[in-house]
């Protein structure tokens, strides 16, 4: 029996590299002994994106992609289907938690200089996933065909009006339609279960083969590759599988009792995350009285609406994620490690962390004019950090990085 | 750390409380905090009760099913079908769609009675449960009553043979000061200015004392509460099971987790 299954795992993996790909990636993958719970995200991201697919396949049992029926599908499912409603909250709780995972992840790669010589590809890899994340989470919203959901996409869609010359033809090519109608529905549906799903899974692979290729970092930013043994493994490191796997259930463990508690007991997220005006059926002649986007995407509408010109606030949103990209290239200091940087990149970034959260909730209240005040000294901070950095990283003195971890 | 703070607060915040938020009852300023009692049987068939004969005739609960409420509120089949269902072509798998066409209720009330089955999750069932009880007479309206909640709202106070009469007035009410205390005169006294706006139900008008009607309305709004999402108290008992299992599963992570660190420390 055990030759006949060798002999027929055999016969597989001299046609599929299956021993070659799981020592390679898995079992002789080396990553560092030493890293703390910042590098647990990356894992928890990959867990929400199969959460997010698996019950996005369920919900499309029971979704109709059309005008009239969206809205009462949603209803369908939560109450005809059985156990409906654990798909659907699962899927709405997993796309706030994949983005409040990706925010960690992203801000570990800023806190640690995750993005240093050699791995700016991992991290262009990553901000483009952040950035299709965010398209598929709008598209995403649109569909229960709320009135949120309505009136969110016209404001967002409205945006593309702002582009000089094309932008009223953009804008009706967007919608497939001169309102937002079942024409728009049906094309977000197919984007937003399809195109996009296919383009992040693609983007996460590559993401992932970028890393396994430079190896991961630390958070002492120091470069376990220059102390080797005789087979050239770095002496700092322990093999993937099964050391950092295990780490990875305990995060993973931890992880779900969180969402466990979102999901059952706060699944609407104090509104946060399921706005209450959604619970109404979107009504093209009645506009909410404040319109306010998931908590995800606040600090980015906060800096569209603290500018006055549409255009000009497009250009300054579209011009903060851009600038996220870059960051390799700003940060000129010798650490990566913010444990080793000088003391400006350390208050740079603590403004930073504290302008950002400010934003993220001016974005979920009504404007006044004290908050539109705040607003641009929040969205001048924001661009100030990574515009200065390359002053700030290469003038400020850093402690010496450790030789070993 | 922070961030991950805020998250943590922005998700662990109350729902009711958002939905209620700082004065979203009108002129009433802030609603009156309703716990639903989603495993109170009697409660939950009594709103039913109430739900059908005096709201069902203009209201719709479109995306709920009478077999559902039936089996969910433990009402046997025969005594449901005879006591709540109107109308012999209703089957027990429909949905509830109303009993009044669209275009009729349009014309008698200038707008069609909305759809009530997801309202408590809408406004928050604080606000209904605010909302109605606080009719009050106001001959300049149509129907001859306003709600302090909803001014303006184009429905009449279909509970008022309970309740009965409901008036605005004015009373005498401390002056608070700048401290937070009551102001006095020399004499010791609270010094007190009139104020109106103050609900009042005119004693012996209804068939139904204060009390008595709070909690009709009570079990009303229970009901709704629960047809507005009427796997909660599922959602709520699963919780449990579900946090049990991964506090489990994270503890044996761990502690395989510690067995194989010992391999290099």
């Amino acid at each position: 029996m055990t030759q006949q299954s060798s002999g027929f795992f055999n016969w597989i993996n001299s046609r599929l590299p299956i021993v070659n790909t799981f020592e390679r990636h898995l079992s002789k993958h080396p990553v560092p002994k030493k890293v703390n719970f910042w590098y647990m995200f990356g894992a928890l991201a990959s867990v929400v994106l199969i959460i997010q697919i698996v019950s996005g396949i369920w919900l499309m049992f029971g979704y109709e992609n059309t005008e009239e029926g969206a809205f009462a599908s949603i209803e369908y499912i939560m109450r005809d289907i059985e156990y409906g409603w654990v798909i659907r909250y699962m899927h709405t709780t997993g796309a706030s938690m994949f983005f409040a995972v990706v925010y960690l992840h992203m801000f570990r790669g800023l806190l640690y200089g995750s993005y240093h010589k050699p791995r700016e590809l991992v991290w262009v890899f990553g901000m483009t996933i952040y950035l299709v994340m965010m398209a598929e989470g709008f598209l995403g919203y649109v569909l229960p065909y709320g009135q949120m959901s309505y009136w969110g996409a016209q404001v967002i869609i409205s945006l593309f009006g702002a582009i000089p010359y094309i932008g009223e033809s953009l804008e009706i090519w967007v919608r497939g339609d001169y309102y937002i109608s079942g024409a728009t529905i049906s094309r977000f549906f197919a984007l937003h279960v399809v195109a996009l799903p296919l383009i992040l899974i693609a983007l996460v692979f590559m993401h992932l083969v970028a890393l396994h290729e430079v190896g991961a970092g630390n958070p002492e930013g120091v470069d376990i590759e220059k102390h080797l043994d005789e087979d050239g493994v770095p002496l700092d490191s322990v093999p993937f599988f099964p050391y950092k796997v295990l780490n990875a259930l305990v995060a993973i463990g931890i992880f779900g009792i969180v969402f466990s508690i979102i999901m059952f007991f706060f699944p609407e997220g104090g509104g946060y995350m399921l706005e209450l005006a959604n619970f109404e059926e979107a009504n093209p002649l009645s506009t909410p009285e404040h319109i306010a986007p998931v908590w995800y995407y606040s600090p980015y509408y906060a800096m569209l609406r603290a500018v006055p010109d549409k255009l000009g606030g497009l250009v300054v949103m579209g011009a903060a994620i851009a600038i996220l990209f870059v960051v390799p290239w700003l940060d000129r200091s010798k650490a990566a490690s913010i444990r080793y940087k000088g003391i400006l990149s350390k208050i740079a970034m603590t403004i930073f962390i504290i302008s950002w959260l400010m934003l993220a909730w001016l974005g979920t209240v009504p404007v006044t004019a004290l908050r539109t005040t705040l607003s641009i000294i929040g969205t001048v901070i924001y661009f100030a950090f990574f515009l200065l950095m390359p002053i700030y990283t290469s003038i400020e003195k850093t402690k010496p990085v450790p030789e070993r971890l | 750390m922070k961030k991950f703070l805020l998250l943590a607060l922005l998700c662990i915040g109350s729902q009711e409380a958002l939905a209620a938020g700082g004065a979203a009852c009108g002129d009433y300023g802030e609603c009156d905090s309703f716990n639903p009692e989603l495993n109170n049987l009697e409660s939950l068939q009594l709103g039913a009760l109430t739900f059908i004969n005096h709201c069902y005739g203009c209201h719709s609960l479109k995306y709920s099913r009478w077999g559902r409420i039936a089996q969910d509120l433990d009402i046997p089949e025969d005594i449901f079908t005879d006591n709540l269902v109107f109308g012999a072509k209703v089957k027990l798998g429909d949905r509830m769609t109303g009993s009044m066409k669209p275009e009729v209720s349009e014309t008698w009330f200038g707008i069609a009675p909305p759809d009530l089955t997801l309202v408590t999750r809408l406004h928050g069932s604080d606000w209904v449960y605010t909302y109605l009880r606080t009719f009050y007479e106001d001959s300049s309206k149509p129907y001859g009553v306003n709600n302090m909640v909803y001014p303006g709202a184009a429905m009449p106070n279909v509970l008022a043979s309970m309740q009965g009469q409901q008036i605005l007035t004015c009373k005498d009410v401390p002056i608070i000061a700048s401290n937070g205390g009551v102001r006095r005169d020399e004499m010791g006294n609270d010094i007190t200015e009139e104020k109106c706006g103050y609900l009042k139900t005119i004693e012996g008008s209804g068939d139904l004392s204060v009390q008595e009607f709070d909690e009709v309305i009570f079990n009303l709004v229970n009901f709704m509460t629960y047809v507005g999402e009427p796997s909660r108290s599922d959602r709520e008992r699963m919780g449990w099971y579900a946090v049990l299992f991964f506090i489990v599963f994270t503890a044996l992570a761990y502690l395989l987790f510690r067995e194989y660190q010992k391999d290099y420390h």
